[in-house]
């Protein structure tokens, strides 16, 4: 007997699409469920923000030394105070 | 040098002895090629030898030429089944192949038709046609090369890991539902095999057999690999004229694919702007191909061979640790494989193989698959963008057949033409790497089929 091409091939669209939708739409919730889970328990430790601008190195000593001038005032002020 | 001397003296040795002792044993009457002596070949060669005139030698070197041989043919020849080779497929047969290897050429190197396969696979069907010199037979370069790795479905595999390894599924983690408009796209393939079957049944063009029809439509999955896959799964008597359709439509999906989106979109659904993506952690990336086989453990292990070597090269590019490996993968092992998957391929282009009316059918039934991807994936995008709370520009659905990274720069630029400054691409790369898994899933649904 001559085989029904045009019905077999409409039985194969049903079950491939079928199937096709089931294994994308079931990855779906798999991918939302994994990012939930990342996201809560295991955060990345490197962030995906965008990292600080980097300043460029002049700029990062003088930021330096006056933190260091400003920590030492303060511990001048403070140990003066506790003197006096 | 000292040695090698020392080793030839020992090996003449042995072979003077080895060929005096059969002498003495009186087995020269049946002498093997390998053991030999000088005087049974003297023999051999005057119980062969007809000494000729010049003349005559010369006739006889002619008929051994391209020229003779494509006039006359070779009476007797046949094909690896044993059947003659008509005598057409051995004089113009040739010729029209070679006019069409010279397109090929063209295609590749003028237009830029996906040059990195179209070219070797040209230099095959080149080599293929070459009269007498049997390029194609189990002991000819190109007979050897397609037995190694495209006759037992070898070589796709490792393209497919190297497609894998360069593959990043970020844009698709950061947006998972675009995942099914690359599965609404393979409606490209299972539409086609329908049309495929309607043509065998109804017309007299084509009479294709179940089989046939389905690894013809596999080219609606826009995937290079995956067609050479399922095509020497199934029919491979079609892979040359199918590699070539799904190879140069890939190459023609910015031609094919504008028109058809145009047509079923709105101007103003072209002008969607879509919602920047949420930033990807590098532990769902490296996850991900976990998944995927997981899922294909669970449901399909017929597409094991397909998706395990696309996941294998994405763990190992994830995974940070193997860079040399993943980098092999990506560069000199996919580029070295690509050199044998054309010229194999190519070893199918052969006049008594392509020169067929269903070359013809696969062409025009390999158009329509592309064509009904592009609208399927669009369609559904349609219809996300009205149930979806985010908007969701259609376009991108055209990006659901595969054909990474094409078909999402093809949606990128219909998108910037229709609202310039909206830039598409990353949404676009979601439905085109889920269009990868999308046909793998397909193709191994085709293969239980038929299991």
């Amino acid at each position: 007997m001559e085989i029904d091409l045009v019905g077999e091939s409409i039985k194969f669209m049903i079950l491939g699409m079928t199937v096709v939708f089931v294994f994308l739409y079931v990855l779906v919730q798999l991918m939302k469920l994994q990012a939930y889970i990342i996201d809560t328990y295991f955060p990345d430790p490197t962030p995906m923000s965008p990292p600080p601008t980097p300043k460029s190195p002049a700029e990062d000593e003088k930021a330096r030394v006056a933190a260091i001038i400003a920590a030492v005032a303060e511990f001048r002020k403070t140990k003066s105070s506790s003197k006096g | 040098m000292k040695r090698i001397f020392i080793a030839m003296v020992i090996a003449w040795f042995g072979m003077t002895a080895a060929s005096t002792a059969s002498e003495h044993a009186g087995v020269s009457e049946t002498p093997s090629k390998t053991y030999m002596s000088q005087a049974d070949r003297k023999a051999a060669e005057a119980a062969s030898f007809e000494s000729k005139g010049v003349g005559q030698m010369m006739v006889d070197f002619l008929k051994t030429t391209g020229i003779y041989a494509l006039v006359k043919g070779e009476p007797g020849l046949k094909n690896e089944k044993g059947e003659p080779v008509s005598f057409f497929a051995q004089t113009w047969g040739r010729i029209i192949m070679f006019v069409i290897i010279g397109l090929l050429f063209y295609l590749a190197i003028a237009k830029g038709f996906e040059p990195l396969l179209l070219l070797p696979i040209a230099f095959g069907g080149l080599l293929a046609n070459i009269p007498l010199a049997d390029m194609t037979g189990p002991d000819g370069m190109l007979g050897i090369i397609y037995n190694m790795g495209i006759a037992n479905e070898f070589f796709p595999l490792l393209i497919f890991m190297g497609v894998g390894a360069m593959t990043d599924f970020g844009p698709l983690l950061s947006n998972p539902k675009t995942a099914l408009l690359g599965g609404a796209a393979q409606f490209g393939i299972f539409g086609s095999l329908v049309g495929a079957a309607m043509l065998s049944q109804y017309t007299p063009l084509v009479d294709f057999t179940l089989k046939q029809c389905a690894s013809i439509s596999i080219i609606g999955g826009a995937d290079g690999p995956t067609s050479i896959f399922i095509a020497s799964a199934l029919s491979p008597e079609l892979l040359g004229a199918i590699a070539v359709a799904a190879y140069s439509y890939m190459a023609l999906v910015p031609v094919i694919q504008p028109p058809i989106m145009k047509a079923l979109t709105t101007p103003e659904e072209r002008q969607i702007v879509m919602t920047t993506t949420r930033k990807v952690h590098k532990r769902e990336k490296l996850i991900f191909p976990l998944v995927v086989m997981f899922m294909t453990i669970l449901f399909l292990p017929e597409a094991s061979p397909l998706i395990g070597a696309f996941a294998f090269g994405n763990f190992a590019k994830e995974s940070g640790v193997v860079d040399r490996l993943s980098n092999e993968m990506q560069n000199s092992l996919i580029n070295i494989v690509t050199i044998f998957l054309g010229l194999g391929v190519g070893s199918t282009l052969r006049a008594d193989k392509f020169l067929v009316p269903e070359t013809l059918g696969i062409m025009i039934i390999g158009l329509l698959a592309f064509a009904a991807g592009t609208a399927a994936g669009v369609l559904m995008g349609k219809l996300m963008n009205k149930l979806s709370k985010d908007p969701i520009n259609p376009l991108i659905g055209a990006a659901g057949v595969s054909a990474v990274p094409m078909a999402a720069r093809v949606v990128s630029k219909v998108g910037a033409e229709a609202k310039p400054g909206n830039i598409l691409l990353m949404h676009a790369m979601g439905p085109n790497v889920a269009g990868v898994i999308g046909s793998a899933v397909a193709a191994g649904v085709l293969l239980s089929i038929f299991r």
